[in-house]
């Protein structure tokens, strides 16, 4: 791994993994716990989520305020989310802020005290972020296209159900930690100012006894592709379209990231050109790769006025299919250039590093080096790129459409 | 993390501020108009804004096409931003497309406004106007500050409204760029890898042609008056408030203590407003922050709850407010120090954050301060600073606006 990069997987299944970034001041934590909506008990979708504000309400031999005091005195810039397979915590500060910080981590994820009157302070900030969906249409697309493109359970929202956080008790929530905060699955990463001798012992020291089986992951269906629209009075239309793609480890990864950076990497992009700059329909558009464990998918998003949404989604669709006839030279070397770029600057900051490094681990059982990287993307050629979208036309497609009226699909 | 210090002002009155960090991976370029929303009468609200679109739509040389496709050939981050006071154009690169970067934001400034792309992006920003109105949030904003300022200027829209984009006409947009888009209202930030005497040719080169600009800023006392305003909006599901009284300006030694003191009641995590309201779930957001504008300045709260909630949170978050006048101590102003401080440190690694950083600084004052000066001012800040801030902005007179479903609901 030369001395840039380390990699240690614990007895116990917990896997350390280190960036040193030569200049930089501060370090950065990413710490991924196998507890994401996937695998939220069946009748407790949002337990994860729940989970990830109780652990923070006090931890070890602090209180809430306490633990919170504690953290914001070292300074540490936090954060936390739920995503499809881990919940994720985050840390950056100058680096020996965020290594003393470890420690207290070790405390949130493994002693919590998952207090009483916590508990329903939490499960009720659940609820009301969940009645919150309906006031932003945009946010209310992303999450009906999720759950209507990926088969259950990887379209579950992490937000939960009314019905399952209505039912939702402390006793669930107590034993949902017990058996999903545990070491094998965990990645935790630390990137920037750091030694690679100090980050082993430190970790050994704060989760080497810890223990216990990662829950068991499912396998990933094929998404059918299906269509939905939700009924609601807002000003835009807004339109969501997903399609299957490959995994983030198959030969063809890069053939596509490329295909999608065609489609729209910058403001050259074909969407970008075609349905916002020629036409003026719409502010935003836009379409992304997206992966999982085992599976890929490309989403896309677009919104437009009520009267000029059947134009965006007919020109966005038109758009996908002319996909079929290739990306000239230009096109792919502006892909290729972006696509570089964007990882050689990410080099700059340690949060990122922090999280790509987990990200990597996690997808593909190691770190690349960025230099691995940047060949992959120069390895591609023309060619390559066209006998894919030749061979693999996108689709099928979910649509969902959220405003006032219901489009026509493709 | 070494960072120098340079400045040239070019014979044309270009300001040229630059923070060189040789450690960094690339080089962002950023050119700043002290010109946005409130520099607009009546008749072109929202042309700065409006002309910041525009300004990707070509100049003499170049078409809108040439305009996308040249950024993303050099791989480069980029984007405008338009603000009430001030507007910004840049790119962050590899240190090798540098002059390619600074050439093509310098046509970028230099629009050529043709009518055709005129009449195709006010569609789009009639799109963007209207995906602003399906976000509470922002409605609520625009409500505030339209009320709050009355008649001062800074109550203008950033994004104007569907009325005034309709009726704007190309010359009346040529003309506001004439007056006031050159050097002398102008600067040009760069951070990052560079060769500082590099960079002042290449601004010679490309920028040096361009007439100075003289376009004061009128600059009125704003009068404020306690008021309540209530929007309702059957649709919603949650209720949003927010309350704004008189601050420092960015102009204002207190600033740094006002940031200080948002912090301590206002930030999302570990404030007081945060065990007042969030903690116990009475709101599910309690913020209260610092807006520094040219020449006056505002505090700001911001809840979001339920709506049969909202009084109640209201009233424990104004006795916080006035609570936090007498009681503020030292363990609270250190941590919220510790917490900017780290914030600091990040932003110094990252160029892009920097550069807007240092731009948006001389914008404001013509000043250039480093990571250092801002530590040491804000390890300055006491309890007795926060004190003698609230004796000197009271909290009042308050502008409350608060957007929800109405009585119906509750």
């Amino acid at each position: 791994m030369g001395d840039r990069y380390f990699q240690h997987t614990l007895r116990n299944g917990l896997t350390l993994l280190g960036e040193r970034m030569p200049g930089m001041v501060s370090a950065a934590m990413t710490l991924l716990v196998p507890a994401g909506s996937t695998t939220d008990p069946l009748n407790a979708s949002g337990s994860a989520t729940v989970l990830s504000d109780l652990v923070l309400r006090g931890a070890g031999s602090r209180d809430s305020r306490a633990l919170t005091d504690h953290l914001d005195s070292m300074g540490l810039r936090r954060s936390s989310s739920v995503g499809v397979q881990h919940t994720r915590f985050g840390s950056a500060a100058v680096a020996q802020r965020v290594l003393d910080g470890l420690e207290v981590y070790g405390d949130i994820i493994r002693r919590p005290l998952l207090p009483e009157s916590g508990f329903d302070a939490a499960r009720d900030l659940a609820m009301q972020a969940l009645a919150g969906i309906d006031d932003d249409p945009r946010q209310k697309l992303m999450v009906k296209l999720r759950e209507w493109h990926f088969p259950f359970p990887y379209g579950r929202n992490s937000m939960g159900t009314v019905e399952d956080l209505e039912h939702m008790t402390l006793k669930d929530v107590r034993a949902d930690h017990a058996s999903r905060y545990h070491a094998q699955g965990a990645i935790l990463s630390l990137a920037g100012n750091i030694d690679f001798n100090q980050i082993r012992e430190l970790a050994e020291r704060t989760f080497g006894d810890w223990d216990g089986k990662a829950p068991a992951s499912f396998a990933t269906k094929p998404p059918p592709g299906r269509v939905l629209h939700e009924n609601q009075k807002s000003e835009q239309t807004h339109i969501g379209i997903a399609w299957p793609s490959v995994p983030e480890t198959d030969p063809d990864y890069y053939t596509v990231r490329m295909a999608v950076e065609v489609l729209s990497g910058g403001m050259s992009g074909r969407l970008f050109t075609e349905v916002r700059e020629k036409r003026g329909l719409c502010y935003s558009v836009w379409a992304g790769y997206s992966s999982l464990k085992g599976s890929g998918s490309v989403m896309g998003y677009a919104g437009s006025s009520n009267d000029r949404a059947q134009a965006t989604l007919d020109c966005f669709i038109a758009e996908l299919h002319r996909m079929r006839e290739g990306v000239t030279a230009e096109e792919l070397e502006r892909a290729k250039i972006g696509l570089k770029a964007s990882t050689i600057m990410q080099g700059e900051s340690t949060s990122a590093r922090a999280g790509a490094i987990a990200h990597d681990f996690f997808m593909r059982g190691r770190i690349r080096p960025l230099d691995e990287i940047k060949d992959a993307i120069d390895s591609v050629s023309v060619d390559q790129v066209n006998a894919y979208l030749k061979a693999h036309e996108a689709g099928p497609f979910t649509i969902v459409t959220v405003g006032p009226k219901a489009l026509n699909m493709p | 993390m070494p960072l120098t210090f340079h400045y040239k002002q070019l014979p044309n009155g270009l300001d040229i501020v630059a923070e060189q960090n040789p450690d960094a991976h690339s080089i962002a370029l950023g050119l700043f108009v002290k010109t946005g929303s409130r520099d607009e009468d009546q008749s072109v609200n929202g042309v700065s804004h409006f002309l910041e679109h525009m300004m990707f739509k070509g100049s003499s040389r170049y078409t809108w096409q040439d305009v996308n496709r040249i950024f993303d050939e050099i791989g480069a981050k980029y984007n405008a931003f338009t603000s009430q006071e001030m507007t910004g154009y840049y790119a962050n690169v590899l240190p090798e497309f540098t002059e390619r970067a600074l050439e093509h934001l310098s046509h970028l400034l230099r629009p050529a406004i043709r009518d055709e792309d005129f009449n195709t992006e006010k569609k789009v920003i009639l799109e963007e106007i209207a995906m602003y109105l399906d976000d509470p949030g922002h409605r609520l904003y625009e409500k505030l500050m339209a009320a709050h300022f009355g008649s001062h200027p800074l109550s203008m829209s950033i994004l104007g409204s569907p009325q005034s984009i309709q009726k704007l006409q190309r010359d009346q947009m040529a003309r506001y760029f004439q007056q006031r888009y050159g050097p002398g209202n102008m600067v040009l930030s760069v951070t990052g890898q560079f060769d500082f005497d590099q960079i002042v040719k290449l601004a010679e080169k490309y920028c040096g042609s361009w007439p100075h600009v003289d376009a004061p800023r009128q600059q009125p006392m704003p009068t404020h008056k306690t008021q309540r305003i209530d929007m309702t909006d059957e649709k919603l599901n949650r209720q949003y408030t927010m309350a704004m009284m008189p601050g420092p300006s960015a102009q204002d030694d207190r600033r740094f203590a006002a940031h200080v003191l948002a912090d301590v009641v206002g930030d999302s995590d570990g404030s007081r407003l945060y065990w007042a309201l969030v903690d116990n779930a009475i709101a599910e957001e309690a913020d209260f922050g610092f807006y520094p504008h040219d020449g006056c300045g505002s505090f700001y709260l911001a809840l979001t709850t339920d709506p049969a909630r909202t009084e109640q949170a209201m009233k424990i978050a104004l006795a916080e407010l006035e609570k936090a006048k007498n009681d503020i101590t030292d363990d609270e102003v250190e941590r919220a120090r510790n917490k900017i401080a780290s914030g600091l440190v990040l932003q110094g690694e990252i160029p892009l954050g920097r550069m807007r950083s240092i731009g948006g600084q001389w914008i404001y004052n013509r000043e250039y301060r480093s990571l250092e000066q801002d530590m040491a001012t804000l390890n300055a800040v006491t309890p007795q600073s926060l004190k003698q801030l609230m004796r000197d902005f009271t909290f009042d007179p308050m502008t409350i606006v608060s957007l929800g479903p109405g009585e119906k609901s509750r």
